[in-house]
């Protein structure tokens, strides 16, 4: 019989400590094969458990564009997240996915693309990043706005340096303010604010957003101001799930299952349906 | 269609054949509380006058709490073993038109895209026995939903009650047929009209609202201040959502038997509970009690619809029936300000 909630076994190969609180593991199937057959598209989300604690959703935070491992990255926030917190290289998990849809990035490409992401929101906008940078000649420009409430809670901190090194990539990194060192030398200001002062020109352009729900509130009339239109700013609702199958009913929202039909909306997609996200 | 008649006798005869053969066996308890598991032709249930057992039979397609898997720690290995298929042929007796119609509405969510082949393999190997229904109480609103006290939706075979404790028996579907087939010495052969069935003595329940009316307003007053006051006295228990025979929401948790092994388990859960749209951040989509009556009654009356075609109601009344403070789902339904 077909069961398709039960995982198949991944090997954790690497772990990265983030901030004080955040977490990224390097996953690797057990079983070669599956490493081998498994294929995901940017922004797919998957099941992850600790056998005798449950299971909890995240985004697959890699590229499609790395094949030889999966990577996820998670704050510790509640039992599960909290018990992975606890495991260590060689541990072993369970994996289910890939699950729901993707970014569009076949239809981004010739075209100019803006990541905005706040806090840990940099985790599934890092997956197409990547997806967009392995690929970086078939697109135009790339900028990434990326903030955090203070230094110490950005994540990927070594990625951000190689983004901003590299050429055709505009990266901008922001903390809230109060919440830089004395010997920071990046943006001080709210995501939104950050925005307007990089000012990414609107044509021919996506913008690819994941954050905070007040960040998003606050970020959207700016992005509209700059001549954004809704069709072209995409994110991901983070809603919670359990199964990821569109059969437990909990990521509902309206007659729309975010595990099915999303994690990834455009803004006008996410303006149909009802406000309870 | 083919036609057949049998007695109250005969079906206990066919209790004790079927626990002989090792059939799992379903029937209504005695009080009428709920369906339960009997080996004995004397505990047989099937009353059409009865009312709706308290909690609906959907548990035997859909249970309480499933493992669906187990796993065991073994030095630095661990081992994911799969439950035993369900094999079990398994009959339900006495399933009233709104218990029996919650199976292939449900089946719906079980199987797009992605198919549950737990739910599966219990609605193949059961035969579902309907029963038409002779109860009707203040709560009842079957025909408001599309249903009736003779509908045959989701039986396999259904009995109709006729005089001298003879029953009319129709094959509904290839499943029912088969069993009747199978137990051939339980079903003379009739020609419709051979018997007649006796008539009705409670009315039909009446028509409480229209569903077509009550899904045009809710395709536009998901913002309304009727949502505020439909749900204010809930106590957000969810018995409502238990004891629903569609309702299908749950959720998934480990359980430990020991350091090194245990199970995964897929158990009933709902939406008026606070926590079960609540992030790990601490944001919750529906705040609110209100907020979440107010989804309880649109998954059933619209969102279902829009996706799958079929309201996410029987109109047993269970649930109004059992409620704590008196929520009547149906009076709900029917005063909205359209």
């Amino acid at each position: 019989m077909e069961n398709i909630y039960k995982p198949e076994l991944v090997e954790i190969i690497d772990i990265i400590d983030e901030t004080p609180d955040i977490k990224t593991f390097k996953l690797q199937f057990r079983n070669q094969d599956i490493q081998n057959e498994f294929n995901f598209l940017a922004g797919q989300f998957a099941e992850y458990s600790v056998f005798g604690e449950g299971e909890c959703t995240f985004c697959i935070a890699s590229s499609p564009t790395r094949r030889d491992y999966l990577e996820c990255s998670f704050k510790g926030a509640g039992k599960v997240t909290n018990a992975m917190r606890r495991l260590k290289k060689g541990d072993v998990m369970g994996l289910r996915g890939p699950y729901g849809n993707n970014f569009p990035v076949d239809s981004m490409k010739g075209k100019n693309v803006v990541f905005i992401a706040g806090g840990i929101g940099l985790a599934p906008v890092r997956c197409v990043i990547w997806n967009v940078l392995d690929l970086k000649e078939q697109f135009k420009d790339i900028t990434i706005i990326y903030g955090a409430r203070t230094v110490a809670d950005l994540v990927y901190k070594r990625e951000l340096e190689e983004w901003k090194n590299m050429p055709g990539v505009k990266t901008v990194v922001t903390v809230d303010p109060g919440g830089e060192t004395p010997d920071w030398k990046g943006e001080v200001g709210f995501v939104p604010t950050i925005v307007e002062k990089t000012a990414p020109v609107a044509e021919n352009t996506v913008a690819v957003i994941c954050g905070p729900p007040i960040m998003i509130k606050y970020t959207m009339p700016v992005l509209t101001k700059l001549g954004f239109t809704d069709e072209n700013v995409i994110t991901t609702l983070e809603n919670r799930m359990k199964c990821g199958l569109g059969k437990c009913g909990r990521c509902n929202v309206g007659n729309t299952y975010v595990c099915k039909d999303g994690p990834v909306f455009t803004y006008e997609q996410l303006k149909q349906l009802p406000e309870e996200y | 269609m083919n036609y057949y008649i049998t007695t109250d006798e005969k079906l206990r005869e066919l209790v004790r054949t079927l626990a002989e053969q090792k059939w799992n066996i379903i029937s209504a308890d005695k009080q009428g509380t709920r369906f339960m598991y009997i080996n004995d032709g004397k505990d047989l249930t099937v009353d059409a006058k009865a009312r709706p057992t308290k909690v609906s039979a959907k548990q035997f397609v859909f249970p309480k709490s499933e493992p669906l898997f187990f796993f065991k720690k073994e030095h630095d290995d661990l081992k994911l073993i799969d439950p035993q298929a369900v094999q079990q042929k398994t009959v339900l007796f006495g399933a009233k038109p709104c218990d029996a119609a919650g199976l292939p509405i449900m089946e719906k969510l079980f199987n797009w895209d992605y198919k549950d082949e737990f739910f599966n393999k219990r609605v193949e190997n059961t035969v579902v026995i309907g029963m038409a229904c002779d109860y009707t109480d203040e709560y009842c609103f079957c025909t408001s939903v599309g249903l009736a006290p003779d509908s045959e939706k989701g039986s396999d075979v259904f009995l109709v009650p006729g005089a001298d404790n003879h029953y009319v028996v129709k094959e509904v579907t290839p499943k029912g047929a088969a069993f009747i087939a199978e137990f051939k010495a339980i079903f003379s052969e009739a020609a419709q009209g051979d018997i007649k069935a006796v008539s009705r003595t409670q009315p039909a329940p009446e028509k409480k609202f229209n569903v077509d009316e009550v899904k045009n307003w809710l395709d536009g007053h998901f913002e309304s201040e009727y949502w505020s006051k439909a749900g204010e006295t809930c106590l957000g228990c969810a018995q409502c959502a238990f004891v629903c025979p569609v309702c299908h929401c749950f959720d998934i948790v480990d359980e430990n038997c020991a350091a090194d092994c245990g199970r995964r388990v897929k158990n009933w859960d709902a939406c008026q509970f606070g926590l079960f749209t609540k992030h790990a951040s601490g944001h919750n989509p529906r705040e609110t009690q209100p907020d979440r009556y107010r989804q309880r009654v649109s998954h059933k009356f619209k969102y279902y619809q829009d996706k799958f075609g079929e309201t996410l109601c029987t109109g047993c009344g269970r649930c109004s029936r059992n409620c704590a403070v008196g929520i009547d789902i149906a009076e709900i339904v029917a005063n909205i300000p359209m």
